[in-house]
C-alpha cells in the first residue's frame, strides 16, 4: 500500500470519547500504514473517525488503546514538550479554517515553523519567499491573513506547512471551505509539491474532488477501515 | 524584534477598543496615584515645615532629662562656643538656644497661665517663624529690656495692647519666687490655637535673669537645611556636643502626634490607593482573559505546528506588560508635568480646611512635592498589578491542549 517506507503507522488503535458518564467510541482498533511519498485521502461519513486518527497521527491526541508510530519510533509514553518538538521537525499541518496567525503577515506565518526551528533570519526569508513563489502568491507576502480571500489563505497554510521540511503534510479538509475551482487549484498545488518534491500528503476529506486525486483512498466507517484502494498509475 | 514580542505587540492591539478602555483605566489610575501621592509627599512635608519652624525646629539639643520632666532643673550650659559648635554640624541652617518654663501673667484684672519662652532675639529667626509673625508692634529686640510678644489670644483675653505693662510671676531655678513687670511691645498670630492662647515670649538675657538661670539654657532648637537631612543632622550635633552631657531629639520625639497623624493619613490614602489598583488589575485580567479566551483555536493551531507551552506563557504575559506599559507611558506623561506645576502653584485652600489645618499651625495651602519614589513605585505598583493579573490567563493559554483548542470553535 505503500510508496516508500511508513512513516506513520496505527496499530490497533482505538479512541474512546467520555462526555458525560457517555462513552462515544470514535476509532475501534484501527490498523494503518502511510508510506513515504504517498497522496492519501481519508474519507468517511461525519462521526466515522477520519479527524480523530488525523488527529492521533498528528500526535495531538492520544489513543485510549493501540499505538501510533512516527518513523519507527512510538508516540506513547512521549511528554507535551517532547511531542511538540517532533511536530516542529516532522510534521507539517493544513487546517479546514486556514488558522493562519492573524497578526503576522503572509510571509511571516511561512517563517513561523522555521523561527521556531532556530533557522537563521536570512535563510528563512529567502525560503519563505520561495515558497510564495511556489504557491502562486508572490508580492503578497506583507498582506495579513484577513486581507487574503479564502483560496490564498489556504496557499500560505500549504506553504507554511512544507516550510519545515516536515516528513508528511497532515490536512483536515483542506478544501471545505473552498469553491470548487479555487479548491481544484490548491489540489493541483499539492499534487506538484507532492511529485516534484515529494511531499507527502494525507487528507481526511469528504469532498468528491479529494478522493478523486488521491492516489489512495481510505475509508472509514463507524471507527473501522472498510476499504482502503490504491489506484494504478495510468 | 523576537517573535513572541512581536506577536504579543499585535495581539495588544487586535481589539483597539478594548486595549483603549484599559489603557485608559491605567493612564487613569497612574495619574491618580502620582497626584494622591504627590499630595501627600507635599502636605506632609509643609505640616512638618510649618510646625518645627511654629515650634523647636528640626532637632533639639536639651538636658539630660528635660524631654521627661520639662523643668529648669533639667538644663543645658550654653555659650557662643557650643552655639558655633552646633553650627558646625554637617546640614544645620540655624541655631536657636531658648529658656522654657511656666508662669502666672496679669494685666489689670485677669490672669493667665502662660507658657513662657525666652529666645535669642537675633538667632530665633533662623529657626522658627516666631519673628515674622507679628501682627501688631514688633517683635523682641536684642537691646530691649523687659519687653514680652504675647500671642494673640493671650493678649485679648487679658486685654493687653502694645505699650501695655504685664505682671509675670513664677519661681525661679533658685525655688525663690519671681515676678517682674514687662512691657507688651509685639502681638503674635500663631496658627495653632493653643500656642496662641498661652504663649510669652520674651529675650533670653531677660528669663535668664528673671530665672535666676546663669547661662543655662532648657534647649537649643537647630534647623536643618532639608527635612530628609533630619537623621544625619541628629548624628552630626550629637558627636558635636558628646554622649551622655545632652539628651538630642528630632521632631519625630519631640511632636509624635505629628507623625502620627502623618502615618494615619498616609494609611488611609493608601489603602483607597490600594483599591484603585486592585480595580485596575481586574481591568487588566479582563481583557487578557477575555483575549486568551477568545483566541483558543489560535493557541491550538501554534501549539501543533510546535511553539512550546512555555512560549505561549510568555507571549500573554507580554501582552499584559505591554498593556500596562502603554498606560504607564500616557500615565507618566500626564502626572509628572501637572504634578511639577502643582507644586510651583500651591492652591490656597478655604472653609473648614483652613479651621482644621490651623489646628496644626499649617498654613491652609494644598501642596504637591514630587519625590524620585512616586513614579518608580507607581510604575513598580501598575507593573506588579499587570504580573500577577496576568498569571491565571498565561497559565490557562499554556495549558491548553492543542486538540481540545482546535476543536473549540
Amino acid at each position: 500500500m505503500t510508496d516508500g517506507g511508513a512513516i506513520l503507522e496505527a496499530r490497533g488503535v482505538t479512541k474512546v470519547y467520555e462526555t458525560r458518564g457517555v462513552e462515544t467510541h470514535a476509532l475501534n482498533g484501527v490498523d494503518l500504514e502511510i508510506g513515504e511519498g504517498e497522496f492519501t485521502a481519508l474519507s468517511g461519513p461525519s462521526g466515522s473517525g477520519k479527524t480523530t486518527l488525523l488527529n492521533l497521527f498528528g500526535a495531538l491526541d492520544e489513543p485510549t488503546r493501540g499505538e501510533i508510530h512516527l518513523d519507527g519510533e512510538s508516540l506513547a509514553h512521549l511528554g507535551a514538550a517532547a511531542l511538540s518538538d517532533l511536530r516542529l521537525r516532522k510534521l507539517g499541518f493544513v487546517f479546514q479554517a486556514y488558522n493562519l496567525i492573524p497578526v503576522l503577515s503572509a510571509i511571516e506565518n511561512i517563517e513561523f515553523v522555521m523561527v521556531l526551528q532556530g533557522v537563521s533570519a536570512g535563510k528563512r526569508r529567502a525560503r519563505a519567499e520561495d515558497l510564495l513563489r511556489e504557491v502562486d502568491l508572490e508580492g503578497l507576502g506583507g498582506k495579513r491573513p484577513l486581507e487574503m480571500s479564502g483560496g490564498q489563505q489556504q496557499r500560505v497554510a500549504v506553504a507554511r506547512a512544507i516550510a519545515s521540511h516536515p516528513r508528511i503534510v497532515l490536512a483536515d479538509e483542506p478544501t471545505a471551505n473552498l469553491d470548487s475551482e479555487t479548491a481544484a487549484r490548491l489540489l493541483d498545488l499539492m499534487e506538484r509539491l507532492n511529485a516534484d518534491r515529494g511531499v507527502t500528503f494525507l487528507f481526511s476529506t469528504h469532498d468528491p474532488l479529494v478522493m478523486d486525486r488521491a492516489r489512495r483512498n481510505v475509508r472509514l466507517k463507524d471507527g473501522r477501515v472498510v476499504a482502503d484502494e490504491a489506484k494504478t498509475a495510468a | 524584534m523576537p517573535l513572541e514580542l512581536r506577536m504579543a505587540w499585535r495581539n495588544v492591539w487586535r481589539n483597539p477598543r478594548r486595549t483603549a478602555l484599559t489603557v485608559a483605566a491605567t493612564v487613569f489610575a497612574v495619574v491618580l496615584v502620582m497626584v494622591a501621592v504627590a499630595m501627600g509627599a507635599g502636605t506632609h512635608e509643609k505640616m512638618i515645615e510649618d510646625s518645627v519652624r511654629v515650634n523647636a525646629g528640626h532637632v533639639q539639643v536639651s538636658g539630660p532629662g528635660y524631654r521627661a520632666k520639662r523643668t529648669l532643673e533639667q538644663y543645658l550650659p550654653f555659650d557662643e562656643q557650643t552655639a558655633q559648635r552646633l553650627f558646625a554640624a554637617e546640614g544645620a541652617v540655624g541655631v536657636a538656644p531658648r529658656i522654657t518654663s511656666f508662669g502666672l501673667l496679669s494685666q489689670a484684672g485677669a490672669t493667665r497661665g502662660v507658657a513662657v519662652v525666652g529666645v535669642d532675639p537675633l538667632r530665633e529667626g533662623s529657626v522658627t517663624t516666631l519673628p515674622g509673625r507679628v501682627r501688631e508692634g514688633r517683635f523682641l529686640e536684642a537691646e530691649g529690656v523687659r519687653e514680652v510678644v504675647l500671642g494673640g489670644r493671650l493678649a485679648r483675653v487679658l486685654s493687653a495692647g502694645v505699650g501695655d505693662e504685664v505682671l509675670l510671676y513664677s519661681v525661679a531655678y533658685s525655688m525663690e519666687s519671681a515676678y517682674e513687670l514687662f512691657r507688651v511691645v509685639g502681638i503674635l498670630s500663631l496658627p495653632e490655637a493653643t500656642m496662641d492662647r498661652t504663649l510669652a515670649v520674651i529675650t533670653l538675657r531677660d528669663a535668664q535673669e528673671f530665672f535666676v538661670y546663669g547661662d543655662r539654657v532648657s534647649e537649643v532648637a537647630i534647623l536643618a537645611g532639608d527635612s530628609g537631612a533630619v537623621p544625619a543632622l541628629a548624628g552630626a550635633v550629637r558627636r558635636a556636643i558628646g554622649e551622655g552631657s545632652a539628651e538630642v531629639h528630632t521632631w519625630r520625639e519631640s511632636m509624635p502626634e505629628l507623625e502620627q497623624l502623618i502615618l494615619l493619613d498616609d494609611a488611609g490614602m493608601y489603602v483607597m490607593l490600594a483599591i484603585l489598583v486592585v480595580v485596575v488589575g481586574f481591568g487588566i485580567l479582563n481583557t487578557i482573559l477575555m483575549a486568551v479566551l477568545e483566541r483558543k483555536r489560535e493557541f491550538g493551531v501554534v501549539l501543533a505546528l510546535g511553539l512550546k507551552p512555555r512560549a505561549i506563557f510568555t507571549i500573554v504575559y507580554l501582552e499584559s506588560l505591554l498593556l500596562a506599559l502603554v498606560g504607564l507611558a500616557i500615565g507618566l506623561a500626564i502626572a509628572l508635568p501637572l504634578i511639577l506645576y502643582l507644586q510651583a502653584h500651591p492652591i490656597p485652600l478655604t472653609g473648614a480646611a483652613v479651621e482644621a489645618m490651623a489646628l496644626f499651625g499649617i498654613e491652609p495651602e494644598a501642596t504637591w512635592k514630587l519625590k524620585p519614589l512616586n513614579p518608580l513605585g507607581s510604575i513598580l505598583t501598575i507593573l506588579g498589578v499587570a504580573i500577577v493579573a496576568a498569571l491565571y490567563p498565561a497559565a490557562k493559554a499554556s495549558r491548553a491542549r492543542p486538540v481540545e483548542a482546535l476543536r473549540s470553535l
